[in-house]
């Protein structure tokens, strides 16, 4: 369990916040962020409700330009190509081509398993049968679907359970083959078992792409995650190794909210 | 601990539940009184038709004998009418909704348009019959046609038709189209994979629904200048010799179901009210056969679509 | 550390009925051995059985206290400050226990040399004044646990050197009284196992100081040369 951390230094980079400020019409909702997200490392958020995380995290794939009177401030770097994610110049659909996202609830679209995972290559003009083919089985295995799901392509996926359902999330999200996949407290909706097949998954993942997830269950985030941030009102509050925050962290904000005396 | 005695508790629960049965009671009584009253007027023409109700009422053109008319022209009219209508106001309601829904900027223009569009549904229909024979019979020059009732009746429900494309298009959850958006799609793509396809059902409820209204309104066609008798029928859309497909009937002279009816109506001879009340029963059918096919539809659709 | 209160009020009382009981604990291991002590004195045998008897009370709470670390662990998921406190007393209490053990078997020395019937008895004031250091230590280390010092705790890792070097002159002492006088030489081996009980008692007082540390800074400064604990303590870095 305890091995030797490398030092942080030594580490590639996937991307880092600099400066980051973020605003919901007047509501100031991100202030001054930097971060770093270490490359084929999990970084777990953690805060109360409204302390920004989901916010941080959707300024990742600009999530937040689907609604009016946002405005972003600073910088979300990603490695190694340097492009400023949150740049006017850059195209959030781009962006988004390039990070995947998991949501809080299964959200499948009503179609067929296949078409699922299948509509994000659809969406990059890839057509052809085979292809769609292997990179579905490929996405299913991913996403550890595959057995279950392999006789039931051509079903409607709203007949999987929840947890398969944020599986088949999972796997429409991989399918793209992502930089970086974001999690949206992707366990919030799900019984304890669904969870724990999910957060095994988390772990499985991690060898090929690197993983930002929020969530409300510190358990989990010091179950699944290699870094961990606590953010409260906005703000970053601590942010280090996982195991150095559930067992000492530095700030008393941090610990408070750790130890449940958050209140 | 306890504050009450599950006696007192008992007699309480008694005392409330009370009023679900009064109300129960006042509910059935509001909803037999609208469902009474239409299904007396139904039977009522019914009984007072039912003579006329022979294949040859559908294959006879007006008559000055009450026993020889049809509604050959009557029925064939709306038909086209309402084909015009649907061809209309379909894709410009769809559109507008998908618009508004999607891609308008939320800005105070918007809004206006918002709830304009929710008055237009409010307009009386006299004054869209009006709107239509000052802009198509004499500005376009469309003339007393199939097409300017098609078209005045497409104004009528478009408002209908935006509103049921807006709602059905806001049922769809944020989290299936922020799923569609975060995979990379544009708009056209959401639009065209998602939201297109999940809203179809409750967009078809709302055209058939404003159909079914369509198809009774008399006072726009009357006012842009429907015959209230007529012994031809427009050319037919489809012919023998290439191209096939005319549009000749666009520009005919017509009459619709209730027109024909209202002209039956006015008449003094008690035989024409029978043929009056067995046309207003035809027009009743069919506006409760559209009504069920919208359910249908509905039906068929929403099957596949869970969230 | 319980600057604050939990949520739950049900946490803070079991967190600090843990607390509280270790602290009874290390007082009953405390008084016990001062009565091991006297009885090494004054041959005491009433005394004797009494601290016996007492080591039976301490092996108790180190169950009952492990029972309630456990509890604490499988329904609140303690983490931080909590998760070290639970650490530490779960270890905390095993010192403790052995500690009390380590009574007990001066006890049973002194016994022995009292039933042999020898009224002299080689470095007694040295073996005394040595067991005395070793309970003042005790006791300033569970002082220490009860105020989160940690600043003391180190001072009494340094001061576990000063215990240990008495128990060496204790010995060589010993040694030389042996050769004089072969015929004592059962009687300066309980003599000796007496003092090597207490230098036991000191090294106690020291893994409990270390965990004092490890509960306030979270380092673990166990099998770290002398300079080792006096890295930054947990100081923002």
């Amino acid at each position: 369990m305890a091995e030797p951390k490398p030092a942080l230094d030594s580490l590639p980079l996937k991307a880092h916040a600099a400066s980051l400020n973020f605003h919901y019409g007047d509501f100031h909702a991100l202030k001054k962020i930097d971060m770093p997200i270490y490359d084929k490392r999990v970084t777990a958020l953690i805060g109360p409700s409204g302390c920004g995380k989901s916010t941080f995290l959707r300024c990742f794939n600009r999530m937040h330009d689907l609604y009016p009177g946002n405005r972003y401030e600073g910088e979300i770097r990603l490695h190694p190509d340097n492009v400023n994610l949150l740049d006017r110049a850059v195209d959030p659909i781009e962006v988004r081509m390039r990070l995947s996202m998991v949501f809080q609830k299964p959200n499948p679209f009503p179609k067929t398993i296949f078409e699922n995972i299948a509509y994000g290559l659809r969406v990059r003009g890839i057509n052809r049968r085979a292809v769609l083919e292997e990179k579905v089985e490929e996405a299913l295995r991913g996403a550890a679907l595959w057995n279950e799901a392999k006789d039931r392509l051509h079903e409607q996926a709203f007949n999987l359970s929840g947890g398969q359902q944020q599986r088949l999330c999972i796997a429409r999200a991989l399918a793209t083959e992502p930089e970086i996949l974001l999690f949206d407290e992707p366990t919030s909706a799900l019984d304890p078992i669904a969870t724990a097949s999910i957060e095994e998954l988390i772990a499985e993942l991690k060898q090929k792409v690197t993983i930002l997830i929020v969530t409300h269950n510190m358990q989990q985030a010091a179950r699944v995650s290699d870094f961990t941030a606590y953010m409260y009102l906005g703000e970053l509050i601590e942010y280090g190794w996982t195991d150095d925050i559930f067992i000492k962290p530095q700030n008393p904000q941090t610990e408070a909210y750790i130890t449940g005396r958050f209140g | 601990m306890a504050l009450q005695t599950a006696a007192e508790i008992r007699a309480l629960i008694a005392r409330h539940k009370r009023w679900d049965v009064i109300f129960g009671i006042i509910g059935i009584l509001c909803l037999a009184i609208g469902l009474l009253t239409f299904v007396t007027l139904f039977v009522d023409m019914l009984l007072d038709g039912y003579t006329r109700l022979k294949p040859e009422f559908f294959t006879e053109f007006p008559s000055r004998r009450a026993g020889q008319a049809g509604i050959l022209s009557a029925w064939i009219g709306t038909t086209m009418v309402m084909i015009v209508t649907a061809v209309v106001a379909v894709p410009l309601g769809v559109a507008a909704g998908i618009y508004l829904e999607e891609y308008a900027p939320s800005n105070w223009m918007t809004h206006v348009i918002e709830i304009n569009i929710s008055n237009l549904a409010g307009v009386p229909s006299i004054v869209y019959g009006l709107l239509a024979l000052g802009l198509f019979v004499y500005q376009f020059g469309l003339g007393q046609s199939v097409a300017t009732a098609g078209l005045t009746l497409a104004l009528l429900i478009l408002p209908v038709v935006i509103v049921a494309t807006r709602e059905a298009i806001r049922a769809i959850p944020g989290a299936i189209r922020e799923a569609a958006y975060a995979l990379g799609a544009t708009k056209w793509q959401v639009v065209q994979g998602h939201i297109l396809p999940y809203s179809t059902g409750g967009i078809l409820t709302g055209v058939i629904i404003g159909m079914a209204r369509a198809i009774g309104e008399t006072a726009p066609i009357i006012t842009v200048g429907a015959l209230t008798f007529i012994a031809f029928l427009p050319p037919s859309p489809v012919g023998a010799e290439f191209p096939f497909l005319s549009f000749e009937w666009l520009k005919s002279p017509f009459t619709v179901m209730p027109i024909q009816i209202f002209n039956w109506t006015s008449r003094p001879d008690p035989a024409f009210q029978a043929n009056a009340a067995a046309a207003g029963f035809i027009l009743v059918f069919m506006t409760l056969a559209m009504n069920g096919m919208a359910i249908w539809l509905r039906y068929r659709i929403r099957r596949n679509i869970k969230w | 550390m319980p600057h604050s209160e939990h949520l739950s009020k049900q946490y803070d009382s079991d967190l600090e009925d843990i607390r509280s009981r270790v602290l009874q604990m290390g007082g009953l291991v405390e008084a016990q051995i001062l009565a091991a002590i006297e009885c090494f004195g004054s041959g005491n045998y009433d005394l004797m059985a009494q601290v016996t008897d007492t080591d039976r009370r301490v092996n108790s709470y180190e169950i009952e206290i492990d029972d309630a670390c456990a509890h604490v662990i499988a329904k609140r998921q303690p983490a931080a400050g909590d998760l070290r406190l639970i650490m530490a007393v779960s270890k905390i209490v095993t010192d403790l226990e052995r500690t009390g053990d380590e009574a007990e078997k001066i006890a049973r020395m002194a016994k022995n040399i009292y039933d042999r019937g020898r009224l002299q008895i080689p470095r007694s004031a040295d073996v005394r004044h040595a067991g005395n250091l070793a309970v003042a230590m005790l006791r300033r280390v569970l002082d220490a646990m009860a105020r989160l010092d940690a600043a003391e705790a180190e001072r009494i890792i340094d001061e576990d050197a000063a215990i240990d070097d008495e128990f060496r002159g204790i010995v060589r002492q010993l040694v030389t009284f042996v050769m004089e006088d072969p015929r004592t030489i059962s009687t300066v081996l309980d003599i000796v196992w007496i003092a090597k009980a207490i230098e036991r008692i000191g090294d106690h007082a020291k893994n409990i100081a270390e965990q004092v540390i490890y509960i306030v800074h979270g380092t673990d400064v166990r099998h770290t040369v002398k300079e080792g604990h006096g890295e930054p303590d947990g100081g923002p870095q």
